[in-house]
């Protein structure tokens, strides 16, 4: 479950943010990264509801949760569990 | 207002030098349709097409005196009271009432410190015959253009880049580490530019040839120059102020044609159009920019004002297609890539202008950079006020109030993500490139989309380095806004809103643009009043609204900040796909011939649109698509000049 999720993020990250798989490193911030830009996040946000069914709040809107592509499969792994 | 050109050799003979000076000028007549005149000597031409404003018997040019010839673009707005000044000169006589005449004197008189006296808009040519010198100058903001291209041991002088097109042999290529320049910031530093051997002569400069080289490169004015402000009390700045642009305006109100002036709706014009319905006791022409997409349409604010000054009206408006269809041809004049598409409206609109009979008209440009009106104020003091306690949960806060305009901030769940984002530039702003770092961090993604052959890579340390070099030496004495302020000037102000959006934009229709918010005495003035009589908390541009608060409808005064824009990726696709002439421009062919970009990205983007086209959409993906496609088409113009230049009619010649 969780490779399927990263697939389908990594799916989402390369086609909206014009990158390839390879040029993603996955435990750091897209932000340092230079994938994605403020307008970015908020893609990133509205795909999660579209595609998870996951609304998310303002307090969960942290590096904790958002931080890499691995923390933001978690975030997602976690809020599908609930 | 006029176009200009010049040739400077040490070896071709007068017919070459002749033939080749009239082609120049010929491709320049959008700037000045009303007459044209050249000047060859051993050595040198000189042409010029002039936009008739001010004397409109007597203000030929190239003007001749016994010891200069001069070309010139622009206006001089204190020529009045400068020629009273020559007047007392008991070896000065004056043959026209015309502002280029009262320069050639001045040059006579004064020398290059002439140059400090003018308060004006140009660009200039001098050749003196006695030491056999040639002086080109600039005006201090940069408002008209001037390049230099070295080619074959010659220099060639032109006020747009196109003029050398037509010069045998020599072929117009980008420059891709200066394109990339350009990208990060909005306009290339210095002198550079995006071709290759071809430099602007930067703002506030002049330089000298003689002996077929450049002698000397002299700056006779930068930003901040003045002594420090005594003025600490808001009510004496508000007099000041007040009185300073008032004066601004009636000085630019000088011209021998009507005037008229733009309104878009915000703050600045509506002030300009107000302080000038003070001077112009007649009815007089406004002119505005309207949207089909709601999105962009300031209409409504526009007629408020039309309302108060029952001004004589004209509105144009705009929607996608006239976008997508008059593209080329504004990319046409603006000679080099843009990342927004706004021009193009302002590129229709002069024509509307020009149409209905007015040269001149005066604009609200420059007030964003002189009373902190961009959010780039705003980032940076958040930042600041931030970065003193990083930890503080109530200080982030502030964030909400960046950017009211935008809807996709109001959604307060997202609040969370925009923190997300700026925390990155709490270590990252306190440097010589201040509110700069957000805008090279946003457009550094650009560099993806170049061709991989080229090389091109993103290396803050080596903007940083390019940076530091035109700063001036008080620099480090600024504050942060102040600093923010003279960056602004020198890339967003300079490169794109002057020129690609001012300069270009008029002159193609022969309309001359006035700034009154960029009268140099004003500038000096406010540069030194305390930051917070410009940004009071957020609040921009504090100063001048409080100072016209009796005479602007509130709703103007209050109503959240926004910059001019126009549609921009939304305006090349239609139908799920791209529109006949972006998917021209963009096509594999096309950019395989050019090379300049991956045609893998480039498709990848096209692609993203064409699945859907979503209601937003982020500042990157409109400015890359813009940016790729407007540079095709500057390269398709460097490699197909247009051919059909209209021939000179009653061109004076003066051969010595």
């Amino acid at each position: 479950m969780p490779e399927r999720i990263q697939e389908q993020l990594l799916d989402f990250l390369t086609r909206n943010f014009l990158v390839s798989r390879e040029e993603i490193i996955l435990d750091e911030s897209l932000i340092d990264q230079g994938i994605i830009d403020s307008f970015g996040l908020i893609e990133i946000a509205s795909f999660l509801e579209k595609e998870f069914a996951i609304a998310v709040t303002e307090k969960q809107m942290t590096r904790q949760n958002f931080g890499s592509v691995y923390k933001i499969v978690n975030f997602i792994k976690n809020e599908m569990n609930k | 207002m006029c176009g200009i050109a010049a040739i400077y050799n040490k070896k071709q003979q007068k017919p070459f030098l002749k033939d080749l000076i009239i082609r120049m000028i010929s491709c320049l007549t959008h700037r000045g349709p009303d007459g044209s005149g050249i000047y060859i000597a051993d050595n040198i031409a000189l042409g010029q097409r002039r936009l008739s404003i001010i004397d409109l018997a007597g203000g030929n040019q190239p003007m001749i005196t016994d010891r200069y010839v001069i070309i010139y673009n622009g206006e001089i707005f204190n020529y009045i009271e400068l020629r009273e000044e020559l007047k007392q000169n008991e070896d000065i006589h004056f043959n026209t009432t015309c502002d280029t005449e009262v320069v050639i004197r001045a040059f006579e008189v004064y020398g290059l410190d002439a140059l400090a006296k003018f308060n004006g808009q140009f660009a200039l040519v001098l050749w003196d015959k006695k030491e056999k010198k040639l002086i080109i100058a600039r005006d201090r903001y940069g408002v008209r253009p001037l390049y230099i291209l070295h080619h074959n041991n010659s220099y060639y002088f032109a006020s747009e880049l196109k003029a050398f097109d037509t010069i045998e042999g020599y072929e117009r290529r980008f420059d891709t580490e200066n394109l990339f320049e350009h990208a990060l910031m909005w306009n290339t530093l210095d002198d550079a530019t995006v071709y290759e051997k071809i430099r602007s002569l930067p703002s506030g400069t002049c330089e000298i040839y003689q002996e077929g080289r450049c002698i000397k490169k002299i700056r006779y004015y930068e930003i901040g120059e003045s002594l420090p402000s005594q003025t600490t009390d808001f009510k004496t700045a508000l007099d000041e102020f007040t009185s300073l642009l008032n004066d601004a305006v009636k000085l630019r109100l000088r011209s021998d044609v009507p005037v008229a002036t733009y309104l878009s709706g915000g703050i600045d014009s509506s002030v300009i159009t107000y302080l000038t319905s003070l001077h112009n006791k007649e009815t007089f022409k406004t002119f505005s920019v309207s949207f089909e997409d709601k999105d962009f349409d300031e209409s409504a604010f526009q007629q408020e004002m039309v309302k108060r000054l029952n001004s004589d009206h004209f509105e144009l408006l705009i929607n996608y297609s006239m976008i997508d269809e008059n593209f080329l041809e504004a990319v046409y004049h603006l000679e080099r890539p843009v990342f927004r598409t706004a021009p193009v409206p302002l590129f229709l609109l002069s024509k509307m202008v020009h149409d209905e009979g007015i040269k001149v008209v005066l604009t609200g440009e420059g007030a964003d950079e002189v009373l902190f009106g961009y959010d780039s104020f705003k980032e940076v003091k958040l930042l600041d006020f931030w970065a003193k306690h990083p930890e503080s949960a109530i200080r982030p806060l502030l964030l909400k109030k960046l950017y009211p305009h935008l809807q996709h901030y109001k959604d307060p769940r997202q609040f969370g993500l925009i923190r997300l984002y700026y925390e990155g530039f709490l270590n990252d702003y306190n440097n010589e490139l201040v509110g700069l770092n957000i805008r090279i961090y946003n457009n550094k993604a650009l560099s993806n989309f170049f061709n991989k052959d080229l090389h091109i890579f993103y290396s803050k340390e080596k903007i940083l380095e390019k940076t530091k070099k035109i700063l001036p030496s008080n620099f480090d004495n600024w504050t942060l806004l102040q600093k923010n302020q003279f960056l602004e000037f020198k890339t967003l102000l300079s490169g794109y809103l002057l020129s690609s959006q001012g300069d270009r934009m008029s002159m193609a229709h022969s309309v001359e643009g006035r700034y009154p918010f960029l009268d140099h005495r004003l500038i000096e003035k406010l540069f030194y009043y305390p930051d917070n009589f410009k940004l009071r908390i957020f609040s921009q541009k504090y100063l001048l609204g409080k100072a016209f608060q009796q005479v602007i409808p509130e709703s103007i005064i209050n109503r959240p900040k926004r910059p001019y824009m126009a549609p921009d990726l939304k305006s090349f696709f239609s139908k799920g796909k791209l529109t006949e002439h972006a998917a021209y421009f963009l096509s594999d062919n096309l950019l395989d011939q050019y090379g300049i970009f991956d045609k893998k990205i480039v498709s990848m983007l096209i692609k993203k649109f064409e699945r859907k086209m979503p209601d937003e959409i982020g500042y990157r993906d409109n400015m890359a698509l813009t940016f790729v496609l407007s540079c095709q088409m500057a390269n398709y113009w460097a490699r197909n000049p247009k051919k059909n230049c209209l021939a000179l009619k009653q061109l004076k010649i003066y051969e010595e």
